[in-house]
């Protein structure tokens, strides 16, 4: 079996020499013939050119398969010439440079780069590269251009789209199609669906978006970047964008609304089911950096005098509703927040204990106006996976999720892969 | 098919070739004739026939490549030969092109001047009703606006008309070449030819005829639009050489633009011959400045694989707009600051523009003769011989031009 490892770009192996079992050249490879499979198609051989003689070298008797050196486990006398079949699909010839268009047949962008990857062992294609990054690499200044700008502070990024969004491979294509049509976009993650709605143009984004159940998009509209979501939620019909923002918990929905123009925000709010609409606005009258402005409205809490058996019983009718279910607050009967249960611990204990004998106090809390880094501070220190928001009184208004915390920590590495260009 | 069929057809199908001809008598073009026959008379007239020969044979191909493959030469090089080429081509042709735009928009500003329009005034105004055309029209009506911009160059009939050449003179000298061992005679002749086949145009004719959706079935019918393009277009040089030659060369007035050869027209052919001129120039330059964008925007987006089009949108086709508005800007702001060496810009445009054209031909006669591309419509082997012979020797006379200009 051929050892490879890692990830290879096709443009930093094509003409690279490739060497017998002596170490004597072959020739140049040329191209790379792939089998059509879903959804990464496999490498099957190598075409391997010396002047006009021609060699076409099954994968399986090549040896070593990286950047560097490229050998194969035959000698050279013992191969003969050979043509590649008119029914072999080369990833040179037939998928570089090709234009990606999308379902509507809108062009996006060509290809610049093909990246080659381990998929179940098997060396295949995993990626088109669309990128200025792909572009510079063809071009053989990948790393001038890095170095050029950096110098301005510009991160040179990988923009790359996983082969299993384009349309399976054909012999002699003329464009590649990104399969975002129909049921496979609602198979999809809503974090890669986004990245897929990110990519295509406006007009069909509001189409892909209409075609989505509300649940989905809901969750994909999350994931995008603020501008892109208040062009989708512009563009949408009014009875759907409530619909989708009823839809998101309330922090998020609070998101988006927030990046609104203030009239079509209000608009919208007065259009949603009464008890979501009081959440998002209260969630937006916070500033957007505090832990008021993360928070979200929705938490489990439980009186201190119920038992086991019947907070398990009431968390699986509320959990459904409800984002984060790994802590149990409990209140007091003036509804202050008294101690904290999680759910490990309350499924470990005994049916009958009542949650004031089991709960942890105290609790570690946030005020409403906490910058959000401490509340990252918090969640970091302790290892939450949420934490309370209380006011003076102890009241309970909200959690801040690690997933919100992260949201900021990272939103560059997370969104900007997804931005256009 | 029946005959009104055919018209009908026709008359759909007609514009890219009459358009991309008619850009080739730009600002630059109708200086290089008005100079031709202020300086030699009518003797260079008989070099518009092998002009318009060359012109066709090279139209003709670019035209058919598109109707057949409904790509872009600018697709076509990228997807059959790779980013490399495609790369620098595209980056060398964005510079020449840029400098000619702003050459337009010099011949825009002179001919304003002459009607007493401050290029301040006109430059800006002139940049504005081109850019709001292409971004706010669709590719019907923009072509519509263009077709009837190229009625215009018509203006240059009644202006030789008024010149009182002697037509039996003009007859002899357009179909009995004459040859004349004078270094500015071979200079000049090496201009009028080596200038005529640019490369923006060929881009520009294949990309205009894919976004408006020619199909091969309908090919024949802009096989003609093509020739009959070229020929209108080497009309209009013969009456601008035929104005410039039974005035300015017989009253030995040698003048080295357009706006100076339409001043001296006044005292010789009356002040309406002169307006005309300016006119026509004027016409030419804005047409120009607004086509040499739009062929650039056209082939760096379909190099690229970005939307493009005159029909979308910004928000559909934000880099062809972008790239559309960003050439126009410069060109302009070129033409306007003072004392921007507009001259040198235009001396390496032109440069640049002759070296490019080569590859561009070259690469042209490999695509066209693609079967997986073109099938059926493959060039024949006699065609192909024709094809290669001009194109060599409009490489060769594009070479001369650009050592010419060295000197």
């Amino acid at each position: 079996m051929p050892f490879f490892a890692g990830e290879i770009f096709v443009s930093e192996i094509i003409n690279k020499p490739v060497l017998d079992q002596t170490g004597e050249e072959l020739g140049r490879l040329r191209d790379i013939v792939i089998s059509a499979g879903e959804p990464f198609p496999a490498v099957s051989a190598l075409v391997v050119a010396a002047g006009r003689t021609v060699y076409v070298i099954p994968w399986d008797i090549v040896n070593l398969f990286n950047r560097r050196v490229i050998s194969v486990n035959i000698l050279k006398k013992n191969i003969t010439p050979a043509v590649v079949s008119p029914n072999d699909i080369l990833i040179s010839r037939d998928m570089l440079d090709k234009q990606i268009v999308d379902i509507d047949g809108a062009k996006l962008v060509r290809v610049n780069d093909l990246e080659l990857g381990d998929v179940k062992g098997k060396l295949s294609l995993v990626a088109a590269d669309i990128g200025l990054r792909g572009l510079l690499r063809r071009l053989g200044f990948e790393s001038r251009g890095e170095k050029l700008l950096s110098l301005f502070g510009y991160k040179l990024q990988h923009k790359l789209i996983g082969w299993h969004y384009l349309q399976p491979v054909e012999p002699r294509l003329s464009k590649l199609t990104l399969t975002v049509s129909g049921q496979k976009v609602a198979q999809m993650h809503p974090a890669d669906l986004a990245e897929i709605i990110s990519e295509v143009s406006q007009k069909e984004r509001t189409a892909l978006f209409g075609s989505l159940d509300v649940e989905t998009a809901a969750e994909a509209l999350h994931e995008l970047e603020p501008q892109v979501q208040a062009d989708i939620i512009d563009d949408m019909s009014k009875e759907k964008a409530s619909d989708i923002l009823e839809q998101m918990p309330p922090d998020e929905a609070a998101d988006v609304l927030g990046d609104l123009p203030e009239a079509k925000a209000q608009e919208l709010i007065q259009m949603m089911d009464k008890d979501e609409a009081e959440d998002v606005q209260e969630l937006l009258e916070h500033e957007d950096n505090t832990a008021g402005g993360l928070m979200t409205t929705e938490f489990l809490s439980f009186p201190e005098d119920m038992t086991v058996e019947d907070a398990i019983r009431d968390l699986r009718l509320a959990a459904p509703d409800v984002e984060s279910i790994y802590y149990l607050y409990i209140v007091d009967a003036e509804e202050r927040l008294v101690g904290v249960i999680s759910l490990k611990n309350l499924i470990l204990a005994r049916p009958h204990e009542k949650m004031h004998e089991i709960m942890k106090t105290p609790v570690k809390t946030l005020p409403p106006d906490a910058k959000q880094t401490d509340v990252a501070e918090l969640i970091s220190k302790y290892n939450f996976l949420a934490a309370p928001v209380v006011d003076e009184n102890m009241i309970m208004h909200g959690i801040v999720t690690v997933d919100d915390v992260l949201d900021f920590l990272l939103p560059t590495a997370s969104r900007k892969k997804r931005r256009r260009r | 098919m029946t005959r009104w069929r055919k018209i009908l057809i026709l008359l759909s199908v007609i514009g890219p070739g009459i358009i991309t001809a008619n850009v080739d008598n730009d600002a630059g073009g109708i200086a290089t004739y008005s100079m031709a026959g202020a300086h030699f008379g009518y003797t260079l007239l008989w070099a518009l026939i092998p002009i318009t020969i060359a012109l066709i044979v090279v139209q003709e191909m670019s035209a058919r490549m598109g109707a057949v493959t409904g790509k872009g030469l600018a697709e076509l090089i990228r997807e059959n030969y790779g980013v490399k080429i495609t790369f620098w081509l595209m980056l060398f042709l964005f510079v020449t092109d840029l400098g000619n735009t702003a050459a337009e928009f010099a011949g825009w500003a002179a001919s304003n001047e002459m009607f007493g329009v401050n290029k301040y005034v006109s430059v800006p105004l002139g940049a504005l009703i081109v850019w709001l055309l292409v971004v706010k029209g669709s590719y019907r009506v923009v072509e519509k606006i263009f077709l009837v911009i190229c009625l215009v160059y018509l203006v240059y009939i009644p202006a030789a008309i008024m010149a009182k050449p002697d037509w039996s003179d003009v007859a002899l000298q357009t179909f009995k070449p004459s040859f004349h061992f004078n270094t500015i005679y071979i200079v000049m002749l090496i201009g009028v030819i080596g200038t005529t086949i640019a490369p923006w145009m060929q881009f520009y004719i294949q990309s205009s005829i894919v976004e408006k959706g020619i199909k091969k079935e309908e090919y024949w019918a802009s096989r003609i639009d093509v020739i009959f393009g070229c020929f209108m277009t080497d009309f209009i040089a013969f009456f601008i050489i035929v104005a410039c030659g039974a005035t300015l060369f017989k009253a030995g007035i040698r003048v080295d633009s357009a706006e100076a050869a339409a001043k001296s027209l006044a005292p010789l052919a009356g002040g309406h011959a002169s307006v005309l001129f300016a006119i026509g120039l004027a016409n030419a330059s804005l047409f120009s400045a607004s086509i040499l964008p739009l062929a650039t925007a056209y082939y760096i987006c379909e190099g690229m694989g970005w939307e493009a089009g005159i029909s979308k949108t910004f928000k559909e086709a934000p880099q062809f707009m972008w790239l559309y508005t960003i050439l126009i800007a410069i060109g302009a702001l070129i033409v306007l600051i003072p004392n921007a060496p507009l001259i040198s810009i235009m001396w390496i445009s032109q440069v640049i523009n002759g070296m490019m054209l080569p590859p561009v031909l070259i690469l042209m006669l490999f695509l066209i003769n693609k079967e997986e591309l073109m099938a059926q419509y493959r060039n024949s082997r006699t065609f192909n011989w024709i094809a290669w012979a001009t194109v060599g020797i409009m490489i060769a006379m594009t070479a001369t031009f650009v050592v010419t200009l060295f000197i």
